[in-house]
């Protein structure tokens, strides 16, 4: 983030900061530097957005229904952490996002392992996953409700079926992808097939399949939102929806808060993941 | 266009065991059924000594690499027959280690971990793995880089760590894909004085691919030129230095004289692979 | 003749799964009502066809789509090379990235309706902040990536920064920008969709739920493969138009 935004300026404003001149306390100006670093200014930015959000609300400039005010927002999420309401549903959607997810991924991953090391697979599923991919795969939910009914199976097979797509497309491509050299390697110190796969193959291609896997998760979150919202129930969209219809703004307020905090945590929690295995890798290190 | 066919009265007089015998190998890219295809190698008779230091020398595309898999077992051989001690090469086996050009090391494992892989397989007990493990980082000079990630290292360190990694379960046969081709000059002839070093202490039959006449001159024991496609041995040179005294040789007139001689060879091969001519 | 046959061939696939389905739902185990034959599936697309209803949805959906997506496009490739080039828009602008983009877009759906009710734009706005987040990023990265060297040649050749972004750093990012770009338009497809299953009076969303609550499976399942097939080409059409964009990059 402190990476200069035109180059050609650099030196110059380098020289500016190096030299603070013989009158300039350097105590004062340390701090001054603190105060205008990127990080500062950033939180400086949300929370004078945060501060708007509240002021404009208490002033009357905006309808109440329409933007309720950041602290009855904050209260209600407060009380629903108190009576348990928030683990509930956030548990619940992130029940159903995870069953989904790792279903999705799970039947994903060895079959595009397998479409890149066997013709006959390939031939079969390369163009139903060429086509499938770029599908909005959400218009099919009626079809699944149809099948599997409105509770939890139609909603887990929903996600895992978004899921699916990003995470076959990356494992085929980076299973296809590892170049044949360190396959030999491996084979001329004696490893057997099933050995060069599970120790070679699968961590070569691990960076297009966290790549997939990322690309992945926020699609199952959507899906999962949308299923609650469509069928209601217990789960963040469905509480949301049930908000909305009683027109209790500040119930879907808190709702977006709660989705999009856990959205973070999930979000941030696989970035965690794919820098602590991808360790060894050259992009740990830009 | 001299010769049109290797020169068997000059292998046949080899003193020493064959360390690989190539019989009559051909090999087709392409194609099916040996038609349509292009013709990498051309009935191809080859003896390499045991414990010898010999380089395939020859323009791109002139199928040394090929022959270089074909005695690794990485490609099947299509027609003719490889054979070293250990019998007909059917497939990859820890006795013909590999070192290639662009490394191939495992990019997630460590120096060590990397090193300690062949050993693994090998099923030697713990304690042993991790000592020759170290020991042969040490040889190659690594020592201090045991847990550090390949793409932490430079292009000389990583082909350091690969060549360790292969000479660890010591193979009988040592096949290096232009190994240093992807190296700068200066590292390029570090690494060369080095794998000599190293190749007079282990002794193994060391066949090393290169299009660089430079390179096999200095290396090399006997340096087999190969014609551009379809790839032919065009001549077998032996080299008869006195390399005891290291970077010196480069400088005397007979290492001199050789490499003029062999590049005359390999130039109108080199013109011809350039003209697409057959 | 040759080539013919090749494409026949790769999409056999697709015909076997064609006959499984009809077998499965005429000789099947599986009853009619939860899988309707491919030939109904036909007839009911091709009276949809006729009546107009199919296109008249088609054109309320494709529009939302449309206007959002390329909203999100103009102004995020804007904003991200505005935040590449100037610290004080980065600053101001990256918080609130930050900030919204880990956030499910479908959770916007009930504000949307509250703002904007449930005319064309609570959809348009929806697909627009879903679509802004990839090309806002994508068009960062690309033009921080972009090779200094290149913006520095400019600037020594006596170019303004203004000219240097719009000619040299805005080509420079191009790829990854596209890329972005590509993401965003499955994104509007999925909200598009999905804002339209929850809160909507037309569009392609709204016929299928009307069509599934009305019973009219074989016409539900018509549309949801028109979808299907929509999202697919608009993927197709758009993958031409970066080759063509990016054939500068071809060896």
């Amino acid at each position: 983030m402190t990476r200069p935004a035109s180059p050609a300026f650099t030196p110059a404003r380098a020289r500016g900061r190096a030299a603070p001149g013989p009158q300039a306390p350097s105590m004062l100006g340390a701090v001054w530097r603190r105060l205008t670093s990127d990080t500062v200014i950033q939180l400086a930015v949300i929370a004078v957005l945060l501060i708007a959000w509240e002021t404009v609300t208490r002033l009357g400039l905006v309808h109440p229904f329409l933007l309720p005010r950041l602290s009855a927002v904050l209260e209600r999420i407060y009380n629903n952490a108190l009576n348990g309401k928030v683990f509930m549903d956030l548990g619940l959607t992130l029940y159903r996002a995870a069953a989904g997810f790792f279903i999705g991924v799970a039947v994903a991953i060895p079959l595009g392992v397998m479409m890149a090391r066997n013709a006959g697979v390939r031939w079969f599923f390369d163009p139903l996953v060429s086509i499938g991919f770029p599908m909005p795969k959400i218009s099919f939910l009626p079809i699944f409700i149809l099948w599997f009914g409105i509770f939890d199976t139609s909603k887990i097979v929903m996600i895992a079926f978004s899921c699916f797509f990003p995470v076959v497309s990356a494992t085929y491509a980076g299973t296809l992808g590892v170049d044949k050299w360190v396959i030999w390697s491996a084979r001329s110190f004696g490893a057997r097939e099933s050995q060069v796969l599970r120790e070679v193959v699968l961590p070569m291609a691990l960076p297009q399949i966290l790549t997939g896997i990322q690309i992945a998760v926020p699609v199952g979150l959507i899906t999962t939102v949308v299923t609650e919202m469509l069928m209601g129930g217990p789960g963040i969209g469905g509480s949301m929806m049930a908000a909305g219809r009683f027109a209790d703004s500040v119930g879907v307020f808190a709702g977006i808060v709660e989705i999009a905090v856990l959205g973070a945590i999930v979000v941030k929690g696989v970035e965690r993941m794919r820098a602590y295995l991808l360790r060894w890798h050259a992009e740990a290190r830009h | 266009m001299n010769a049109a066919r290797p020169q068997p009265a000059r292998t046949d007089t080899a003193p020493g065991d064959v360390g690989i015998e190539i019989r009559d190998v051909s090999h087709q890219y392409g194609g099916r059924g040996g038609q349509g295809g292009v013709t990498a190698l051309d009935h191809i008779t080859l003896h390499i000594r045991a414990n010898e230091f010999h380089a395939l020398l020859g323009p791109s595309g002139c199928g040394k690499s090929t022959l270089l898999y074909l005695i690794g077992g990485f490609v099947p051989v299509q027609s003719g027959v490889i054979e070293t001690r250990r019998g007909v090469v059917t497939g990859p086996s820890p006795d013909r280690g590999i070192v290639f050009q662009n490394f191939a090391l495992f990019p997630w494992k460590t120096v060590l971990q990397n090193v300690l892989y062949g050993l693994e397989k090998l099923g030697l007990p713990k304690k042993d793995r991790e000592d020759r493990a170290r020991h042969f980082i040490d040889l190659v000079h690594l020592s201090g880089f045991e847990n550090a990630y390949p793409s932490q290292l430079s292009g000389g360190m990583q082909q350091r760590a690969a060549i360790a990694r292969t000479l660890a379960v010591d193979p009988e046969i040592l096949l290096m894909d232009e190994p240093f081709g992807a190296l700068d000059a200066q590292t390029r002839r570090v690494m060369q004085e080095e794998l000599r070093a190293i190749f007079e202490r282990t002794r193994k039959t060391v066949v090393f691919v290169t299009h660089d006449v430079q390179e096999a001159v200095f290396l090399a024991d006997r340096i087999s030129i190969m014609s551009a496609r379809p790839g032919r041995i065009q001549h077998i040179l032996d080299v008869d230095m006195d390399r005891s005294r290291g970077d010196e040789i480069t400088k005397r007139p007979e290492f001199v004289d050789l490499g003029e001689h062999i590049w005359g060879l390999v130039r109108d091969q080199a013109i011809a692979a350039t003209r697409g001519a057959h | 003749m040759g080539a013919t046959l090749n494409t026949l061939w790769r999409y056999t696939p697709l015909l076997i799964c064609l006959a499984i389905w009809e077998i499965l739902a005429t000789a099947g185990p599986v009853s009619n009502q939860l899988l309707p034959d491919v030939a109904s599936v036909g007839k009911a697309l091709w009276s949809l066809i006729l009546d107009g209803e199919l296109l008249r949805q088609a054109g309320h959906s494709l529009y939302r789509a449309a206007t959002g997506f390329l909203l999100a496009v103009v102004i995020g490739t804007t904003a991200g090379l505005l935040m590449a080039t100037f610290r004080g828009v980065r600053l101001v602008v990256n918080p609130i990235v930050q900030m919204f983009y880990p956030m499910p877009k479908s959770a916007l759906i009930p504000v949307m309706m509250i703002w904007f009710g449930l005319g064309d734009m609570s959809k348009i706005v929806l697909i627009f902040i879903g679509c802004l987040l990839p090309v806002v990023i994508s068009a960062y990265n690309g033009a921080r990536g972009v090779n200094p060297f290149l913006i520095w040649s400019a600037r020594s050749l006596g170019a303004s920064r203004t000219s240097t972004l719009v000619q040299v750093t805005l080509p420079a990012a191009m790829p990854e920008i596209l890329n972005g770009i590509r993401t965003a338009l499955a994104f509007a497809f999925i909200l598009m969709v999905s804002s339209e299953f929850v809160i909507a009076k037309d569009g392609f969303g709204y016929l299928i739920s009307q069509l599934g609550d009305g019973g009219a499976y074989e016409a539900m399942f018509a549309v949801i493969l028109v979808v299907a097939a929509a999202g697919f080409t608009a993927d197709r059409l758009y993958g031409a138009f970066v080759r063509h964009q990016l054939r500068w990059r071809e060896p």
